[in-house]
């Protein structure tokens, strides 16, 4: 966990790029969905190919993490039945605010004030969903109450 | 708003592609952002969700390099040549279609985030996440995610564009 502070000028150096390819610019956004400008989709396709080709010299040569030293963990994420709509949520709100989780703490630290709103709706929004979660786990272990509720819904 | 210097996308892109791999070859940890918002409710929030898994520890990484990005944001405007000017613009396009008055402006982006929070929670990731490192992985939900994420963006974008204006 010593580590952790290392993540400060990494952040400091992602948010950096960020800026600098374009994705702190809301109107990349717009012309990005409006297919005007592809400027973000050349960032991310590019950056796609880029990872691709490390990610696969970092496998092959089975390289252990710098610091640490713990060989690197590549496993992806996995599928779930929320994947396919929490994604199309997040690219409503992605082209609503303008900006993603990472572009929008870079535009805050340009400035650009819109996005103390979007990143206090990101909070809630993360919120809603550990909310949620813990909501199902008080009815799992009550499911005769579960079917008290249904019930009337299959009379109607 | 702040201007800021724009590199051509390729070279923004090789530049993001090869922060990624820096990351993960000196730290282990794979690019990801929008986990580490739950780090910030971990510290308000007696919930369950935020106190076990990736949130035992909310004081993590994530939570250094949430803190690090907005500085970033603020390095990559002190260094193009305008200089920093704090505005609630949303540039020439978004201001054609998001009403000024700020109370409404806030309560859009503030759906927008809502949107976006909940959304990459379903999806288990967002934009660096899924596309940038899942894809790069050849993670095929990170791909289905990816798609999800860009035909959720065309929706509101068409909408807002060309049928609201």
């Amino acid at each position: 966990m010593k580590d952790k502070i290392l993540f400060l000028p990494l952040g400091i150096l992602f948010g950096f790029l960020l800026s600098r390819a374009g994705a702190t610019t809301y109107d990349f956004y717009a012309q990005l969905f409006l297919f005007q400008d592809l400027q973000l989709l050349w960032v991310i396709s590019v950056a796609i190919v880029v990872g691709l080709l490390g990610i696969g010299l970092l496998k092959l040569t089975n390289f252990k993490a710098l610091v640490g030293g713990k060989s690197i963990d590549f496993k992806g994420k996995p599928y779930r039945p929320s994947l396919i709509p929490g994604a199309v949520l997040f690219g409503l709100g992605w082209g609503l605010a303008g900006a993603c989780p990472g572009t929008v703490l870079a535009m805050l630290g340009e400035g650009k004030l819109g996005a103390i709103f979007t990143i206090f709706g990101i909070i809630l929004g993360t919120y809603l969903y550990g909310w949620q979660v813990g909501l199902r786990m008080d009815t799992k272990p009550q499911p005769s109450a579960d079917q008290i509720i249904v019930k009337p819904d299959i009379i109607s | 708003m702040t201007e800021v210097i724009v590199w051509d996308g390729w070279i923004g892109g090789i530049a993001i592609g090869l922060y990624a791999i820096f990351q993960v070859w000196l730290t282990g940890k794979l690019l990801g952002v929008s986990t580490g918002y739950g780090n910030l409710c971990s510290f308000t929030s007696r919930l369950p969700f935020f106190h076990r898994d990736s949130y035992s520890q909310p004081n993590n990484w994530r939570l250094w390099f949430l803190i690090g990005i907005p500085l970033g944001g603020l390095m990559a405007s002190f260094t193009s040549p305008e200089s920093l000017n704090l505005s609630f613009s949303l540039g020439d396009m978004y201001n054609t279609v998001i009403p000024k008055p700020i109370w409404l402006r806030g309560l859009l982006l503030t759906l927008g985030g809502v949107l976006i929070g909940y959304g990459s929670r379903l999806a288990g990731g967002c934009t660096s996440g899924h596309t940038i490192t899942g894809v790069s992985l050849l993670n095929w939900p990170s791909l289905v995610a990816s798609a999800g994420f860009f035909i959720g963006g065309t929706v509101t974008v068409q909408v807002m564009f060309n049928l609201l204006v």
